[in-house]
């Protein structure tokens, strides 16, 4: 177990590492900082979605419970901008739709 | 903004501590079940620190699937973070090697997420970083050992918790949105990676997209870049 453990370790650390190491010392073209500026809405648009119209086998299907908590989610996070707003109102929302649906 | 930045991050983290507490946990119960102990759960906590590839260690480990096609399923789910990590240097210039190397060490997709939801934080303040995924991954391995050990007893699926990291994700997927330029990136990434999640294995959906919106910012003109950063707290 121990060397599973420390395999996982490794080949986690790696790809973490690796390119903040040498990107760090690289004098980058204005296009690749541009470029790399748009990973954080990539990561978070393939994050969100797929939770909300996703079974976890990958079938497209909406996921109710997701769905109907995240829209208020959405609109709340809009206009207020609050992260902790957002997961208290998501929360209880979600919690509440348990019970109806 | 204060100046102690290490404080700072403590703070920021505590949404992520919230998420990171019932998951943990969640994976305590299962990791139990396939047969770690409590110690072992605490020490992949610790050492990998990957929600994603955790989960899928322990069932296969159940499955009784032996170490490496596991360890090779870990590297494939985390080469996402080859372009996370690869942002993150855009901030951290001037940082040394070692402090990279810890800052790496506890890079995930909710400390990312958080981070760079508002990147004057982070820029050359590898203190507020570590502040951050410090918190984050005490959190995690908090929750991971004791779901290990108390798992039976505390109910992590109750008072909406499951959806805590959701919503989390989903206010920081609207902190990004910085201009109309970014909402199509949003709408088109989001519904490519629905269709992706379904041919593609494991999480390479994510990656995937994020590879589309490094090539769709590399193509953009260059006055889309100097949108302006949006406050949170």
């Amino acid at each position: 177990m121990l060397w599973l453990i420390l395999g996982m370790a490794i080949v986690t650390f790696l790809p973490r590492f690796l390119p903040m190491a040498f990107l760090t010392r690289w004098v980058m073209p204005e296009r690749v900082k541009r470029g790399l500026d748009y990973i954080p809405i990539g990561i978070l648009s393939s994050i969100v979605f797929p939770i909300l119209f996703t079974s976890g086998g990958g079938k497209v299907e909406i996921q109710a419970q997701y769905l109907f908590a995240a829209i208020p989610v959405f609109v709340f996070a809009w206009k207020v901008r609050s992260l902790w707003g957002s997961v208290v109102l998501g929360m209880a929302i979600y919690w509440g739709l348990g019970f109806v649906l | 903004m204060d100046n102690h930045p290490f404080r700072e991050g403590i703070k920021a983290a505590l949404p992520i501590v919230l998420g990171y507490l019932p998951v943990g946990m969640a994976f305590g119960v299962l990791a139990l079940k396939a047969g770690l102990s409590p110690f072992e759960v605490g020490l992949m906590s610790l050492l990998v620190y990957a929600g994603a590839s955790q989960f899928i260690a322990v069932d296969m480990l159940s499955k009784g699937i032996v170490w490496f096609p596991i360890v090779l399923t870990t590297l494939l789910i985390n080469l996402r973070h080859l372009l996370m990590s690869s942002t993150f240097s855009l901030y951290l210039k001037n940082t040394r090697l070692a402090v990279l190397g810890l800052i790496s060490a506890q890079l995930t997709d909710e400390s990312f997420a958080l981070a760079t939801s508002n990147t004057s934080k982070i820029s050359n303040r590898p203190k507020y970083l570590l502040g951050l995924q410090m918190t984050s991954h005490i959190a995690w391995i908090a929750g991971s050992v004791g779901g290990a050990l108390f798992g039976g007893l505390i109910n992590h699926e109750g008072f909406g918790l499951p959806f805590a990291l959701t919503a989390l994700f989903i206010c920081l997927l609207v902190l990004q949105v910085k201009s109309p330029i970014h909402l199509w990136v949003m709408g088109a990434l989001g519904v490519f990676s629905i269709f992706l999640k379904g041919i593609l294995p494991g999480n390479w959906y994510i990656f995937l997209s994020a590879l589309v919106a490094l090539g769709i910012g590399m193509v953009m003109n260059p006055k889309a870049r100097n949108s302006k950063t949006q406050d949170c707290d």
